[in-house]
C-alpha cells in the first residue's frame, strides 16, 4: 500500500524538484550576497536619471571619508513611474531605501502615511538656512519640515524678440498680440502644455492662483473651486479655442512645445528654463529668444506653479544619521551649483544664484528668482495623486471646458477624492 | 472506465453503506484514503490561495481603507459599492472591457476557425504551420505588447508610417483598436487549437457522404462541421470570454489606461497600486468576481456548455 | 485525412503552401520586428524601418551589464522552475487519483479546479497584496510562487488526467501477475507511459508562469523577486533623455528564446497536450 502511495508520482518530477531545489540553493547565497559588503554602511539613494548626479554622489562619497557609501539607484524618467515604485516599497516597509528624491507634490502624501522622517533640530535649521521660501513650503506639511529642497523650477514666458518688442503682462494681452501677428502673416502661435497629464494640472494651478482663486481650502480637506478657479477655467477655455493655440495643444507636453517654438511656428511659449540650454545649438533661434515673467490673469501678479525635487529620508531606513548627513551633502550649495550648470535645474539655495559661474547658463536667473518670490504650490493633500488625476481628466481636452459645469464637476469629484471615496480613472 | 460509471458504483456503495458498512472492503477504504491523500496538497493550495483572499477582500471592501490616510480606517458597509457602481469611470471601464471582449472574441472565432481548418487540412508543411501558430501562444504577452507599441510609435515604427505618422495610441478609439489587434494576434492561435480539437472529431465519412450528395464546401461547413463542433465552440467561447476580463498586459504596455482606455482589471490595479486605496480596490475585485461567476453560470446553464471535466473530459 | 475528394494536385499543394505562408507571416512578424529593433543602433532606432540599416550587439551587451536584468532573469527562471515543479508534482498526484481511483469529493475537486481556471486573477491582487504584506511574503519568491501554483494546478490536473485516462491499467495488473511488486509494476510499466504527459504538462505550466505579468507587477517591488516581464516595463534607459527602446527590445528577445526553443522542439507534444481535453489558456 505504501508503495502505491509513494509511486503516485513518476520519476521525472522528482528529478525536476531536485534540480530546481538545487538551483534555488545555489542561487540563494548569490542573492543574499548581492546586498551589503564587508559591513560598511550603504546609503541607497533613489532618484530619476540625472546626467551628472553620479558625479555629485562621488563627490559626497569622498567627503564622507569612509563613514558611509552612497549608492545611486535610478528610477524611471516619468514622475508617475518613480512614485509608483517608491510608494509600493514604502507600503511594504522596505528597509533598503534610505534617501528618496521626491517630486514636490508628494510631500503631503508620504508624510501623512508616516513613510518619511521629519527634519528636526539642527538638520531643520541647516536646511532652512539660505533656502528660498517657496521650495521650503513644498517640503513642509502641517507645519513640519519633511524634506530638503534640492532643485526648483518655475515656468517663464518665452517670446521672439524680433517679433514682439515688449512682452505682454496678461493672458488677454498675449492672445491679442499673437492674433495681430497672425493677421500680419507672421508666426503667431502660443505654445503650452495641454496634454492629459501633470503638466495640464500645473498650467491650471498657475491660472487659478493668478486669478486669486483656490482649488482646495487651506487644510486641504475641502474642495472649494471658487470664483477665481472658475475665472481660470474661462481663461483656459478662451486660450484653447482661440486662433492662436497650436492645433496639437491637447497632445503637447514640454518637448512638443519647445520643438514647435524652435521650428519657428510660434511667437510665444510657456515653458521651463531648460528650453534655453536645449535650444542653444541653434544660434539664430537663441539670439531672438527672450524671456519675461509669466503673464497674469487680470490685474495682480501671476503666481506660477513651482516644480522641483526635495530629498527625504525613509522612515524605514536603518541608518538615520548617515542618511540625513548624505542629504545635506547631496543638496549642498556646491552640489546644487554643479547640477544647475550641467543639468539645467535651478538651485534652491539663494546664494548659488549670485555665483559668477551661473551667469552664462542662466541669463534668466533674475526672472526665475523674481517668479519664485510669488510662486504658488499645488494643492497640498495626501490624496494629491487622485486630485491631480481628476483635474487632468476633467480638463481634457481644454477646448471642451464649460466653466460653470466643469467647476461643479471638479468640486464634487475632488471632494470624493479627498474623502477616499473617489474612483481613480 | 468512464468517470460516470465509477461515480455511479461509488454512489451505489455509499447508498448501501448503512447496511453494509462493516462490509466496506479494506481495499475500498484504502482507495478512498489514498485518493484524498493524493488530492490533498493540490486542493489545499488552490483553496487557500483563492478562497481565503476572496473572503478577505469582501471584508476589505466593506472598509474605508486608504494607505495614504492610515488613521482613517473604518467600517463603512456598502458605501464603497455605491461609490464604485455610481462612478462613470467604472462604467466606462466596463464598457471598454465588454467592447474589447466581444469584438476580439468574434474576430478570434472567425480567424481561429480559418486557422483551424488550415492546420487540420493542409497538405504540406503541417509541422511548420503548427509550430508558427504556437509562437503567439507561448510568447510573453508583454513582449508582444512592446513589439506593437514600438510599431505604432510615430517615427520608430513601421505601422505608424502606414497610418500617416499620427500618434495612434493617444486617442481612445484608435488605441482600443490597436489593443484589440494585439489581443487577437496573441490568442487566435489558442482558439484555433481548441477548435482544431473539435474539428478532429468530425467524422470524415460524414463529410464524404455529404460531398457525394452534392453539398458544396460552404454547405458542408455550415451544415455538417459547425453543428458537430458546437460543444467545442462553446467551451472555447466560455474560456475566451472569461479571459477577456483579464485584459491587462496589453493595455498596461500600450496605453497604461490613459485616455479612458482602462479595462476593469486596469482600473482595479490603478486604484490599488497607484491610488493605494484598498477599500475601493477590493470592492472592484469582488464585483469582477461576481461578474465572472454570472458569465460562467450563463454559459454553463443556459447555453449548455459542457464544462470540461464534468463529463468524460471530451473523449467521445 | 487529406483533402476531401480530388487528387493531390500541384495546384492544391501550392494553394495550401500559400495559405501556410500567410499563417507563418502572421505568427512571426511581431517577433521579427522586436528582433530587428534589438539589433538597431541608437541613432537608427527612430527611423521606422523594419529591417535595421546598421546592426549592433550593443543593446544586448548593455542589458547584461545591468543587475536589474540579470537578477530579473534569475528570478524568472527560478520562480518558474519551482512553481512548475511543485504544480506538476501535486497535479500528477491529484490527476492520478482522479483518473484511477474512486473517492467521495472527486467531482467536487474537479469542479473547484474548473472554478479556479475561470477565476479572474485581478480579484486576487488586492487581498494578496495586503495578506502578503502582513505575512512578510511581499516581494519574495514564495509570494509569487504560491499564486502561480494555484493557477497552474487546474491546467496541470486537466492535462494530466486526460493523459492518465489513456493508459491501460491492465498493463499494471499483468505486470503484477508476472511477479512484479506494485512499485516495480508502476515504475517499469506505468511511469514510462505517463512520462510524456508529465513532460508536456511541465512545459505548458512553465510557459504559463514565465508569461505572467499581473501578479508579478502587483506583488513585487524590488530586484529581489521582480521577474523579467515587469523589469522590462520599468527599464529606465541609461540617461535622462533617452528612451530605452533598444534595451527593452533586446531583453524581450532574450526572454522569448526559451519559448521559441520549446515550441520548435516540442510542438507535437504541446499541441497534443492542449487539445487532449485540457481546455485552459
Amino acid at each position: 500500500m505504501k508503495d502505491v502511495d509513494r509511486s503516485g508520482r513518476s520519476r521525472k518530477p522528482r528529478h525536476r524538484i531536485a534540480a530546481a531545489l538545487g538551483a534555488a540553493i545555489v542561487a540563494a547565497p548569490v542573492l543574499v550576497a548581492c546586498g551589503s559588503s564587508d559591513g560598511a554602511i550603504t546609503i541607497n539613494v533613489y532618484k530619476y536619471p540625472q546626467e551628472s548626479f553620479q558625479k555629485i554622489v562621488d563627490q559626497c562619497n569622498s567627503k564622507a571619508g569612509g563613514r558611509y557609501d552612497i549608492v545611486y539607484h535610478k528610477l524611471p524618467r516619468e514622475a508617475d513611474g518613480q512614485r509608483e515604485q517608491m510608494v509600493r516599497r514604502l507600503a511594504a516597509e522596505d528597509t533598503s531605501m534610505d534617501v528618496l528624491a521626491l517630486d514636490v507634490t508628494w510631500t503631503a502624501e508620504l508624510a501623512k502615511a508616516g513613510w518619511i522622517k521629519e527634519f528636526t533640530g539642527s538638520a531643520k535649521s541647516e536646511v532652512e538656512d539660505g533656502t528660498l521660501q517657496t521650495p521650503l513650503d513644498t517640503a513642509s506639511y502641517e507645519g513640519k519640515l519633511y524634506g530638503a529642497p534640492d532643485n526648483t523650477n518655475v515656468q517663464l514666458l518665452w517670446y521672439r524678440g524680433d517679433l514682439v518688442p515688449t512682452p505682454p503682462k496678461t493672458w488677454d494681452e498675449m492672445i491679442q498680440m499673437a492674433e495681430t501677428l497672425k493677421k500680419d502673416g507672421k508666426p503667431g502661435l502660443i505654445e503650452g502644455q495641454g496634454k492629459q497629464y501633470e503638466g495640464l494640472v500645473v498650467l491650471y494651478n498657475t491660472l487659478v492662483n493668478s486669478a486669486g482663486g483656490k482649488i482646495l481650502d487651506e487644510n486641504g480637506t475641502k474642495a472649494v473651486v471658487d470664483d477665481g478657479a472658475v475665472k481660470a477655467l474661462e481663461t483656459l477655455k478662451k486660450f484653447a479655442t482661440s486662433d492662436v493655440v497650436d492645433p496639437s495643444f491637447s497632445n503637447a507636453a514640454e518637448d512638443d512645445a519647445r520643438l514647435a517654438m524652435e521650428a519657428g511656428k510660434a511667437a510665444f511659449m510657456l515653458n521651463w528654463p531648460y528650453v534655453y540650454a536645449a535650444g542653444a545649438k541653434n544660434a539664430d533661434y537663441i539670439k531672438n529668444l527672450k524671456w519675461a515673467p509669466y503673464p497674469s490673469v487680470g490685474s495682480g501678479d501671476s503666481k506660477v506653479t513651482v516644480g522641483g525635487i526635495n530629498y527625504a529620508v525613509s522612515s524605514f531606513t536603518e541608518h538615520s544619521d548617515e542618511s540625513f548627513d548624505a542629504v545635506m551633502c547631496l543638496r549642498s550649495a556646491e552640489s546644487q551649483k554643479y547640477a544647475a550648470i550641467n543639468d539645467g535645474v535651478p538651485p534652491t539655495i539663494e546664494s548659488v544664484y549670485d555665483d559668477p559661474e551661473m551667469a552664462k547658463p542662466y541669463p534668466m536667473k533674475d526672472a526665475i528668482l523674481e517668479t519664485l518670490k510669488t510662486a504658488s504650490v499645488r494643492p497640498r493633500t495626501p490624496a494629491y495623486q487622485n486630485v491631480s488625476t481628476v483635474i487632468s481628466t476633467i480638463l481634457s481636452p481644454p477646448a471642451s471646458i464649460d466653466p460653470r459645469a466643469t467647476a461643479d464637476r471638479l468640486r464634487s469629484e475632488l471632494q470624493d477624492a479627498l474623502d477616499s471615496k473617489g474612483v481613480l480613472p | 472506465m468512464s468517470q460516470t460509471t465509477t461515480e455511479k458504483s461509488g454512489a451505489a456503495v455509499k447508498a448501501a453503506e448503512p447496511k453494509k458498512k462493516a462490509v466496506l472492503s479494506e481495499g475500498k477504504r484504502a482507495e478512498r484514503k489514498l485518493g484524498w491523500l493524493l488530492c490533498a496538497p493540490a486542493a489545499f493550495i488552490m483553496l487557500a490561495v483563492t478562497a481565503w483572499p476572496i473572503i478577505y477582500s469582501v471584508y476589505l471592501s466593506l472598509q474605508r481603507y486608504d494607505l495614504k490616510f492610515p488613521d482613517r480606517q473604518e467600517f463603512v458597509g456598502l458605501d464603497n459599492y455605491i461609490t464604485v457602481l455610481s462612478s462613470p469611470y467604472w462604467w466606462n471601464a466596463v464598457w471598454v472591457t465588454v467592447v474589447m471582449t466581444v469584438v476580439s472574441v468574434v474576430i478570434e472565432l472567425v480567424l481561429g476557425m480559418a486557422l483551424a481548418l488550415i492546420m487540420h487540412r493542409t497538405l504540406v508543411g503541417r509541422g511548420i504551420v503548427r509550430t508558427s501558430t504556437l509562437i503567439p501562444y507561448g510568447i510573453v504577452t508583454v513582449v508582444a505588447a512592446f513589439s506593437w507599441r514600438y510599431a505604432w510609435t510615430p517615427g520608430t515604427g513601421y505601422l505608424a508610417e502606414l497610418m500617416g505618422g499620427d500618434p495612434v495610441l493617444t486617442e481612445k478609439i484608435p488605441a482600443l483598436a490597436v489593443v484589440i489587434l494585439a489581443e487577437v494576434w496573441k490568442t487566435t492561435p489558442f482558439m484555433a487549437l481548441l477548435l482544431m480539437a473539435g474539428l478532429a472529431l468530425v467524422p470524415d465519412d460524414l463529410l464524404k457522404a455529404a460531398a457525394l450528395d452534392g453539398a458544396s464546401g460552404w454547405q458542408r461547413f455550415t451544415k455538417v462541421i459547425l453543428p458537430l463542433m458546437k460543444p467545442a465552440i462553446l467551451v472555447a467561447l466560455l474560456f475566451r470570454t472569461l479571459d477577456a476580463f483579464r485584459i491587462f498586459d496589453n493595455l498596461f504596455v500600450l496605453t497604461g489606461g490613459s485616455q479612458g482606455t482602462s479595462s476593469v482589471s486596469m482600473l482595479t490595479y490603478n486604484n490599488l497600486i497607484k491610488g493605494l486605496n484598498l477599500g475601493i480596490g477590493s470592492t472592484m475585485s469582488v464585483l469582477i468576481f461576481i461578474a465572472v461567476a454570472i458569465i460562467a453560470f450563463i454559459f454553463i446553464k443556459l447555453f449548455g456548455t459542457a464544462a470540461p471535466g464534468s463529463d468524460d473530459g471530451g473523449k467521445r | 485525412m487529406a483533402g476531401i475528394g480530388g487528387a493531390e494536385t500541384t495546384a492544391k499543394k501550392t494553394r495550401w503552401g500559400i495559405l501556410n505562408a500567410v499563417v507563418v507571416i502572421y505568427a512571426l512578424f511581431p517577433v521579427l520586428w522586436i528582433v530587428s529593433l534589438s539589433f538597431k543602433s541608437k541613432d537608427t532606432l527612430a527611423d521606422g524601418n523594419f529591417i535595421p540599416r546598421s546592426w549592433t550587439f550593443d543593446n544586448y551587451s548593455e542589458i547584461f551589464k545591468t543587475t536589474e536584468f540579470v537578477r530579473a532573469l534569475a528570478n524568472s527562471i527560478g520562480i518558474a522552475l519551482i512553481a512548475t515543479a511543485v504544480a506538476v508534482v501535486f497535479g500528477t498526484m491529484a490527476a492520478y487519483a482522479i483518473a484511477r481511483l474512486d473517492f467521495p469529493g472527486k467531482s467536487l475537486l474537479v469542479g473547484v479546479s474548473l472554478l479556479i481556471a475561470m477565476f479572474p486573477q485581478v480579484s486576487l491582487v488586492s487581498p494578496l497584496f495586503e495578506i502578503e504584506r502582513s505575512l512578510g511574503l511581499f516581494d519574495t519568491w514564495p509570494g509569487l510562487i504560491l499564486p502561480y501554483i494555484t493557477f497552474a494546478l487546474p491546467l496541470a490536473i486537466y492535462t494530466l488526467s486526460a493523459f492518465f485516462r489513456e493508459i491501460p491499467w491492465e498493463l499494471e495488473k499483468a505486470a503484477k501477475m508476472d511477479g512484479a511488486t506494485p512499485g516495480q509494476a508502476f515504475r517499469r510499466v506505468i511511469a514510462p507511459l505517463a512520462a510524456p504527459g508529465v513532460f508536456t504538462t511541465a512545459i505548458l505550466v512553465f510557459i504559463f508562469c514565465w508569461n505572467d505579468f499581473l501578479f508579478a507587477i502587483s506583488l513585487t517591488s524590488t530586484e529581489k523577486s521582480r521577474t523579467v516581464p515587469v523589469a522590462l516595463s520599468f527599464f529606465t534607459g541609461s540617461s535622462q533623455f533617452e528612451d530605452p527602446t533598444g534595451s527593452i527590445a533586446a531583453a524581450a528577445v532574450v526572454i522569448t528564446i526559451p519559448i521559441i526553443l520549446f515550441v520548435l522542439f516540442f510542438q507535437r507534444r504541446i499541441v497534443a497536450g492542449l487539445t487532449s481535453g485540457a481546455v485552459k489558456g
